[in-house]
């Protein structure tokens, strides 16, 4: 087997596109970001959370939610993640940065780039807003990132 | 009632970063090693098990069904399991209930992945891994997704970077000794801490390198066991715990505690009739993709108290000659991370308490070991306690 020739290597490669539905939630929620640039979540009946991302159901009540509440575009910076790496792995210069921001008046809130700020400007804890892009499309980019509070 | 369950074999075969063997060939080797360990031939199994934790790696769905024939498993019964990464303990505690249920007697666990075939790399498969309406169009990856955790839990608890490191300098100098390990090395500290930022706290040499491999593990009843081996070691405690996938909204959105692994090892504990794990469990393999998930894991499994986990390695305790030694092997950091073939860390428990672990041998009496995975949006955990009588 040692001495066998070098392995052989096949090629190919598989393109598939999708179109997925945003959900009965998710509709909903992006369809207010893209018209209204308000962020809505969904308030449980029965514990009184306010779900956002918004849930059609409580995971923990187990309860339909139906009642639509708005959010405040601004919040509290939970954790944060800046890396040399970009998404395919390529080495980067500068770092971009991802954060959890949870939102004013909700009990959950949104994974984003932070953007107008360095990464040791951030810290946990702090003040932050969100910044809509003019241009919407009814997708989770119509926000173009959060940055610390002005 | 559910049966006993033994472990009465192991197939073991080298990791590398890229293996010319198929799936198929990869399963044979170590199923057929298994089987010749424990002097079994191939109609001995009653059926088998498999784990892959990421079909798309290989782009072949339902990939194990090239390997049914390598893992012994013509016409007889086959599953296949998947929990993402924690697949790989989810899966031979998928094989322990297949033999307590009562319905086989010997049943073939094997788990395998093949990580080095997508192109250009490993980490653009992993970007199909997140949610395609919030997560996925921010272009997360998994370095992003684990400093995110990570910034969290050193926050948390007070522990450092120069901890983990510590951890990188034990399990890839322990991988040293170990076989079939693929990432062997002789560290410093400060090799650690200079290696390149890949997302802070978590560094090159903070992280598991990609890799094709595979393993095996074969379970027998009480009812056959003993006349298979002299020594069998038995499945004592199995727990399992998974949260949901809205990891920014969920209740517990705290990624810094990873309340499904603390659940997941208070079931294993319960059913194994361990109260202190600190003073119980004389080894530990647990599932160390990262540096600081060593760290999570070591808490959640109770080997230390919470937040404790800093001052284990400092003091020394979870080397090999430790008090209670952890990935003595090299984990998943040394050893290499073919995500489901994580089973790994079973295995290496398994040799442990058999007293087979070669160079990776700790220096004393091994009864009872304890390993665990991890997996999902900081979503799965799964944990088996072995041990002999």
């Amino acid at each position: 087997m040692e001495n066998q020739s070098q392995p052989i290597k096949l090629q190919g490669s598989i393109e598939i596109s999708y179109e997925w539905s945003a959900g009965v939630a998710g509709s909903r929620f992006f369809q207010e970001i893209r018209d209204n640039k308000r962020i809505m979540g969904t308030k449980c009946p029965k514990c009184g959370r306010v779900l956002v991302p918004p849930r059609i159901f409580c995971e923990e009540c187990f309860v339909d939610v139906e009642e639509w509440v708005e959010v405040s575009s601004k919040g509290e910076l939970v954790t944060f993640g800046e890396s040399y790496l970009g998404t395919d792995g390529s080495k980067l210069k500068e770092p971009w940065i991802v954060g959890i921001i949870r939102l004013d008046g909700a009990d959950g809130g949104l994974i984003h780039y932070i953007g107008e700020a360095r990464p040791e400007e951030l810290k946990i804890g702090m003040r932050m807003e969100a910044v809509f892009n003019e241009k919407r499309n009814g997708n989770i980019l119509d926000i173009k990132h959060f940055r610390p509070s002005k | 009632m559910a049966r006993r369950v033994a472990i009465v074999s192991v197939g073991m075969d080298k990791f590398a970063s890229r293996k010319v063997e198929t799936v198929d060939e990869m399963v044979y080797r170590v199923a057929k090693n298994a089987l010749d360990n424990a002097k079994l031939p191939r109609e001995a199994i009653g059926a088998v098990v498999f784990g892959c934790a990421v079909d798309a790696f290989t782009a072949t769905q339902a990939a194990e069904k090239v390997a049914i024939g390598g893992a012994g498993g013509r016409l007889r019964p086959t599953m296949r399991n998947c929990t993402s990464g924690s697949t790989a303990i989810s899966t031979p505690i998928l094989g322990y209930l297949h033999v307590a249920s009562g319905l086989y007697d010997v049943v073939m666990c094997v788990c395998f992945e093949k990580m080095s075939e997508c192109r250009p790399h490993a980490q653009h498969v992993f970007n199909t891994v997140y949610d395609e309406y919030f997560v996925r169009p921010i272009g997360l990856n998994v370095a992003i997704q684990c400093s995110l955790e990570a910034r969290m839990y050193l926050r948390r608890y007070g522990n450092t970077e120069l901890q983990m490191a510590k951890v990188s300098v034990k399990n890839h100098g322990n991988a040293l000794d170990n076989p079939y390990a693929q990432l062997g090395k002789k560290l410093t500290v400060e090799d650690v801490m200079n290696s390149p930022c890949i997302s802070w706290p978590v560094k090159l040499l903070d992280t598991s390198p990609t890799t094709d491999g595979a393993r095996a593990v074969i379970f027998a009843s009480e009812d056959v066991a003993r006349d298979i081996t002299d020594d069998p070691i038995w499945v004592k405690g199995i727990g399992r715990g998974g949260d949901s996938c809205w990891f920014t909204g969920r209740r517990n959105s705290d990624l810094a505690r990873l309340d499904y692994a603390y659940y997941a090892a208070k079931q294993a504990y319960e059913m194994a009739n361990i109260e202190d794990p600190s003073q119980e469990i004389d080894v530990a393999e647990v599932y160390d993709p990262f540096t600081y998930k060593e760290m999570q894991h070591v808490e959640a499994l109770g080997l230390c108290p919470e937040g404790g986990a800093g001052r284990m390695i400092d003091e020394g305790i979870s080397l090999r000659e430790g008090k209670l030694p952890v990935n003595p092997s090299g984990g998943l950091l040394g050893e290499g991370n073919p995500i489901g073939a994580g089973m790994s860390r079973l295995c290496w428990a398994y040799l442990q308490i058999k007293g087979q672990a070669g160079g990776c041998q700790v220096p004393k009496d091994v009864n009872t070991a304890v390993c665990n995975g991890w997996g999902g949006m900081y979503q799965y955990n799964a944990v088996m306690v072995i041990g002999r009588d």
